[in-house]
């Protein structure tokens, strides 16, 4: 495995006094594509939240080298730690291109920005031809590449996918794994959480299976599918 | 911002700076009057229209700022810029001191919140024997109309070109980021605690003094005028009659509505407020986003703009 970006040991967190996460480890290496799958309440998003420093943690947290737990999450954005948030959470009145720009919003480097915004419109040629459209009147597909664009603006370092196929048709949810590799190959990496494990595998390096607060399964992708207990559980052979 | 209308609003500053010399007595006091209602919409206009925090709590902000200048001038005989200084620290001690609570809640609970601290404030200063208790307190008399005048327009260019320089700014960027989705802005890594905490200290600032400048214009206050929630209800009324989160909205509809309420004051005394809320009631009907939003609905669509609001009220 290549260097690592993002380490989490013995990682524990909950809310108020409801634990939800129980000693999770977890690495992403540089330049990867993990895939975190379970089902429903497996506490899949409130690792997203923990990692994001949105809610309290206990456990080692490391991200690019640095201790993340005491950072708030402004903090951690800055680090390139960003989140496409599940349900996209666009700014539904403005238009595509006032989100993307809201993306760079912390970003000082004026003078990348219209790379940025190249960049992005390539990777989703889609939003260029509805650049002046309002992000509440499009598509769920679209706005979910609206969502994962307004996240790419902010140059992030690692891309915390939050159930990327919600609600999406099939062949949307095909195309958008296709960007993702065309993401990593831009130097992002990614961590994808889904409950749709074989749309997860389809693009992943390596997966981590979560079950009620703990990971229970974790490795290549071809060990994972080979995993019994996976198998059973998830893919239903 | 297009070049005309600043182009417009420099050469009608330039001209409002003559007034002093050609309007009555009577005039003048309705213009003082119109231009600290006027940074009185503008500066709620700051959080309300640009976060679309609806705030009652202002008229305390203005209250601090009338206590602050009483304050000095009438208990340690200060000047009045010290006053205008003391009545700044007190609102925007208050601003932090309410805002970092109760900016944590959203929407109408937030409205809600401030809605007793008016009341509240009152109470207290009417307890304080520095401030007069509930007697009041009474400034040293001057009349200098011309002084008053000028000192509210500065106030409200002021107010203005902060307003301006907040729908220009990053700054702005973020509290309309926040208006249309919080948890959103939160996620492009806006602290929108910060930005809202902020946006009420601008607010409380340019409050604070024009209620400075009305203490001593008057030279007479005491706490039920000085916290008087219906003063607040105007404030918003103005802002959201005029556009909220728009430069000149909050302007254009405080003098016209200023305006309709002397005119109407002066000629039928009596049902003055009925009719004032009947100039509300059907603005809200007709054009329930504010005048900025009617001028370009109108010229897009002509009278069927209208139809079409009544139409998304469901009346």
């Amino acid at each position: 495995m290549s260097e690592t970006l993002l380490r989490i040991e013995k990682l524990s967190a909950g809310y108020g006094p409801v634990p939800v996460l129980f000693d999770v480890d977890l690495t992403v290496g540089r330049g990867e594509i993990v895939a975190l799958v379970g089902s429903n309440g497996a506490g899949k998003t409130t690792l997203l939240r923990a990692v994001s420093r949105v809610i309290k943690a206990e456990g080692t947290l490391e991200f690019d080298g640095a201790d993340l737990l005491p950072l708030p999450p402004e903090a951690a954005f800055m680090r390139g730690l960003v989140q496409v948030p599940e349900g996209r959470q666009l700014f539904g009145k403005m238009t595509v291109e006032e989100n993307l720009r809201m993306g760079a919003f912390r970003r000082k480097d004026k003078s990348g920005l219209n790379e940025s915004f190249e960049r992005v419109y390539e990777l989703f040629p889609r939003l260029k031809e509805r650049r002046r459209q309002l992000a509440g009147n499009m598509s769920g597909g679209e706005q979910q590449m609206c969502a994962m664009g307004r996240a790419l603006m902010a140059a992030p370092k690692l891309l915390l996918i939050d159930e990327m196929s919600l609600g999406l048709a099939p062949v949307v949810v095909d195309q958008l794994l296709e960007v993702l590799t065309d993401i990593r190959s831009q130097g992002v990496t990614v961590l994808l959480v889904e409950q749709d494990v074989f749309a997860a595998f389809s693009v992943a390096d390596r997966g981590y299976v979560m079950e009620t607060g703990r990971v229970v399964g974790e490795g290549s992708i071809a060990e994972l599918q080979n995993d019994p207990a996976v198998r059973e559980a998830y893919l239903g052979a | 911002m297009r070049p005309l209308p600043l182009a417009i609003a420099a050469v009608v500053v330039v001209l409002l700076v003559f007034v002093p010399w050609l309007a009555s007595d009577v005039m003048m006091q309705f213009a003082i009057d119109a231009l600290l209602l006027a940074v009185l919409a503008q500066a709620w206009n700051i959080l309300g229209g640009f976060t679309g925090y609806v705030s009652f709590g202002n008229s305390v902000f203005y209250g601090l700022g009338t206590y602050g200048a009483a304050i000095a001038m009438a208990q340690f005989h200060l000047p009045f810029w010290v006053g205008i200084l003391l009545g700044i620290v007190l609102a925007v001690l208050c601003a932090l001191l309410i805002g970092i609570p109760i900016l944590r809640l959203r929407g109408p609970y937030f409205a809600i919140a401030t809605l007793g601290l008016a009341a509240a404030m009152g109470a207290i200063v009417s307890n304080l024997p520095i401030a007069g208790s509930n007697i009041g307190l009474v400034l040293p008399l001057i009349r200098a109309d011309t002084m008053f005048y000028e000192l509210s327009l500065g106030l409200l260019v002021l107010c203005t070109l902060t307003v301006l320089w907040v729908s220009k700014s990053r700054f702005g960027m973020g509290l309309v980021a926040i208006r249309e989705d919080e948890d959103a802005a939160g996620t492009m890594g806006i602290n929108t605690t910060v930005f809202k905490i902020v946006a009420l200290v601008l607010s409380a600032l340019f409050t604070a003094v024009a209620g400075s400048i009305h203490a001593y214009w008057i030279s007479f206050i005491d706490p039920a005028s000085a916290f008087d929630p219906t003063l607040n209800v105007r404030m918003v009324i103005m802002a959201v009659f005029g556009g909220p989160g728009t430069v000149f909205g909050p302007l254009v509809g405080s003098f016209i509505l200023s305006a309709i309420y002397e005119y109407l004051a002066s000629s039928i005394s009596t049902a003055a407020a009925l009719l004032f809320g009947i100039v509300i009631v059907l603005a809200v009907i007709f054009m329930p986003r504010g005048l900025a939003n009617m001028i370009g609905g109108v010229r897009a669509r002509g009278p069927r703009y209208f139809l079409q609001n009544i139409r998304e009220n469901r009346l």
